[in-house]
């Protein structure tokens, strides 16, 4: 069965896709190819991905649980480390992750309809997807152990993670040109999450930081998203004053606008060797 | 038909731009017409493949392409090295637009790769040969005007050349084939034309005998 004679065939192959519908299909074969290997990458690939937050969850609750007091802000220590806990992944992951975007798909790009910036936004789709999934099983989890799980304000909740997300996004962007470009900046980027891992309240309250420096502490636009995920879901919950979306919001709009700037001005150079 | 008009070629290196690959290449491929391109190691054939096939773009000048154009295959590019060949297989597809045929475009290739089980197993776990087998198969399963090969033909086995010969036989009253090759009886069976690259500059010879004779003429100065 010969597709490709014929002049049948030549009549009806589809040579008038439009610029949208060829990125379209390009998304969606990304994001199953994309899933395919992270799911099969290794043994049992999906536990981990579940394991993930858990592991990370235990891991604080032994070291600080026992230590420091119980009960934060009127609130339980583990649902506090656990909103922390998720809000920080989800950025993170979704910046780290889009920034290897390029390198690791290097060759796809010998086919002419996948650009860099298409690698980048399905891998961050996928990271949120991932998340959703291990989020919803650990937040399940933490219900089956008879935690109050269910959110107050879900929509703000939703909202925050959500800005949370595009924040990584904007990173992530950034990031992937600039350590195609300048390779030595992807060391940089990558020792970033490292200081902002303690420095955006996951562990600890913003609310014990000194008031003279709170305004320092609140630079940190993770902060912000963190600290909105807690108030939607505890009312009974205290933050500190100057914690807004509209920072991280702003944050996020700024760096997604500069790397898509990146990624139309070097579009070139990304796939030119 | 491709159209390549004075088209300079230089990469960029740790060290600032290196030296010029293509200096000021022109020549036109009218439609249907197999050209074979030949030149020394590193005379720049698969620079130009890449600069035609649309994945790198020429430093200066102009690569017009009037008609759909393969990606270039070789070298095992283009395929996930930890997916399996139905995987790699179906993401092209699914780029190329075909997800609702997709089984019968999936069919087509397994039949002319002829891998067998291997089909389903990882790329990392094929030979050189039976890349080519892949790669050669899942480009005739889309209706392209040209296919670029880079060397893809050396590594198959003499079977699998006389496939590939049948089929561009079959295609040649509508596609044409651009292709890089160091074995002489496979661009004198494939091509009709061809293009010689030596010092940055093409050669264009309306028969492929002239292009290989001036090229091993260049060896022996």
């Amino acid at each position: 069965m010969a597709l490709s004679d014929g002049p049948a065939n030549v009549q009806n192959r589809n040579s008038e896709r439009s610029p949208a519908s060829i990125a379209w299909t390009v998304w969606k074969a990304l994001f199953l190819r994309e899933a395919v290997t992270r799911l099969s990458a290794g043994r049992a690939a999906w536990v981990w991905l579940l394991l993930e937050p858990v592991v990370h969850l235990i891991f604080i609750f032994v070291l600080f649980g026992f230590f420091l007091q119980r009960v934060v802000s009127g609130i339980d220590y583990s649902l506090f480390i656990a909103t922390g806990i998720l809000g920080f992944i989800l950025a993170r992951n979704t910046a780290t992750r889009s920034k290897e975007a390029i390198n690791a798909n290097d060759t796809l790009f010998t086919y002419r309809q996948v650009f860099p910036i298409d690698t980048v936004l399905v891998r961050a789709a996928l990271e949120a997807f991932l998340f959703l999934i291990s989020a919803l099983c650990l937040v399940t989890g933490l219900g089956l152990f008879g935690y109050e799980v269910f959110p107050h304000d879900f929509l703000q909740v939703l909202l925050a993670f959500a800005a949370l997300w595009m924040a990584g996004i904007g990173l992530g962007l950034i990031f992937s040109v600039a350590s195609q470009l300048i390779p030595e900046s992807g060391k940089v980027s990558g020792m970033l999450f490292g200081p902002l891992y303690f420095l955006s309240g996951i562990m600890y309250p913003p609310s014990t930081i000194p008031p003279a420096y709170q305004s320092w502490f609140l630079l940190n636009p993770f902060v912000h998203g963190i600290e909105t995920v807690r108030t939607g879901f505890f009312p009974q919950y205290h933050t500190i004053p100057g914690v807004s979306m509209g920072y991280l919001l702003a944050f996020a709009m700024v760096t997604i606008w500069l790397g898509l700037a990146l990624h139309v001005r070097f579009a070139t150079r990304l796939v030119a060797k | 038909m491709i159209i390549v008009d004075d088209v300079y070629k230089r990469y960029r290196s740790d060290h600032g731009m290196g030296k010029w690959v293509l200096q000021g290449v022109s020549f036109t491929i009218p439609p249907k017409l197999n050209v074979g391109l030949v030149g020394r190691n590193g005379a720049g054939k698969s620079t130009l493949l890449r600069l035609i096939g649309g994945i790198d773009t020429p430093t200066r000048g102009l690569v017009e392409r009037r008609c759909r154009v393969s990606w270039p295959m070789g070298f095992g590019g283009g395929l996930a090295a930890s997916l399996t060949g139905r995987q790699n297989a179906k993401f092209v597809c699914r780029i190329h637009g075909h997800e609702e045929d997709l089984q019968d475009r999936l069919r087509y290739i397994e039949d002319f790769a002829e891998l067998g089980e291997s089909f389903d197993e990882p790329i990392k776990t094929y030979s050189s040969g039976m890349k080519s087998r892949l790669q050669f198969g899942l480009s005739l399963a889309f209706d392209f005007d040209v296919y670029i090969s880079d060397e893809v033909t050396a590594a198959g086995d003499a079977a699998f050349r006389d496939k590939a010969a049948a089929a561009f036989q079959a295609l040649s009253d509508r596609a044409g084939l651009i292709m890089v090759s160091h074995g002489e009886g496979t661009l004198k069976e494939f091509c009709k034309a061809g293009i010689w690259l030596h010092e940055g500059r093409a050669y264009w010879f309306d028969s492929i005998n002239d292009a290989l004779t001036e090229y091993k003429k260049s060896l022996h100065r």
